[in-house]
């Protein structure tokens, strides 16, 4: 793991922190997905639906609750659809990450 | 030689980020919250701190090291207690209290493991928040146990060390949540 992954976990457990005290603006769904978009982000910027999917994070999650979440983390700005892409890519907004 | 260069560069990394984290926790403690400590609490017998900082870097480090915080903290301990105490930090009473500060958190979180709590961070899950604070206590309780022993200090002391570490863990770690809170809203 290195310094940035680290960082990334840090980041993470006191996410995780917010939510325990009530201070986070996601849900639980909405939260392990982005953790999950934003693992995956690291491998490669554009993210599969199936992919997200299939994450360890994620896969708890049934499939309404998923795509509501993934629709809501869109609104919300936490995630945008690819640009020149088919449907069902996203990208992790920097600046929310 | 290649490629144990890079390694060797982040192992450094590591041992100078975590040190400095320890000794900017132990600067925050010692010159802003102790005088605040004195101010509020001027009959409290004890000189140890009832915020002390240091104690959430050992189990942050700890929690995203593991036992490689041992050396990472290590440089960082002893500067500080050097700081603290001058020439006698070599003592061998003050080198224990020095080494049961760096190993009690990892040990904490080892031996968690080895009962089948595994709170180390994993990219494909969410981190334990409650493993994360129960090593915390825990490690708190070890450091302020052994370190009464070695140092020959009283009940009081040990309450205070309890209190200060356990406290300590946790304003570190709201300070850096609103840290990287504001650092997200601000797109950081």
């Amino acid at each position: 793991m290195n310094e940035v992954s680290k960082l990334a976990e840090l980041r993470k457990l006191l996410f995780g922190m917010e939510q325990a005290l009530g201070l986070q603006e996601l849900s639980p769904a909405e939260r392990d997905i982005f953790y999950a978009a934003a693992d995956l982000a690291e491998r490669h910027p554009n993210i599969r639906t199936t992919g997200l999917m299939e994450h360890a994070l994620v896969s708890d999650i049934s499939r309404p609750t998923f795509f509501r979440a993934l629709k809501s983390l869109v609104n919300k700005g936490y995630l945008s659809h690819a640009s020149g892409k088919l449907r069902g890519y996203y990208v992790v907004n920097r600046r929310s990450s | 030689m290649n490629r144990t260069r890079p390694a060797r560069a982040r192992f450094l990394t590591e041992v100078a980020i975590t040190s400095l984290c320890y000794i900017l926790a132990s600067l925050v403690t010692f010159k802003i919250v102790a005088p605040i400590q004195d101010l509020f609490f001027p009959q409290f017998p004890s000189r140890a701190s009832l915020l002390f900082l240091p104690h959430g870097v050992r189990v942050l480090a700890a929690w995203l090291l593991g036992w490689r915080a041992v050396p990472a903290l290590a440089p960082g301990v002893f500067i500080v207690f050097a700081f603290l105490v001058g020439p006698t930090a070599l003592e061998p009473s003050r080198l224990a209290a020095m080494a049961i500060a760096v190993t009690s958190a990892p040990l904490v979180f080892w031996v968690m493991s080895r009962l089948g709590w595994d709170a180390s961070p994993r990219p494909d899950r969410m981190p334990c928040l409650a493993c994360v604070m129960t090593a915390g206590v825990v490690s708190s309780i070890m450091i302020a146990l052994l370190t009464n022993l070695v140092l020959g200090t009283g009940l009081e002391d040990f309450v205070a060390y309890f209190i200060g570490d356990f406290f300590g863990l946790l304003f570190l770690m709201m300070i850096l949540m609103f840290v990287f809170r504001m650092m997200r809203r601000r797109g950081i």
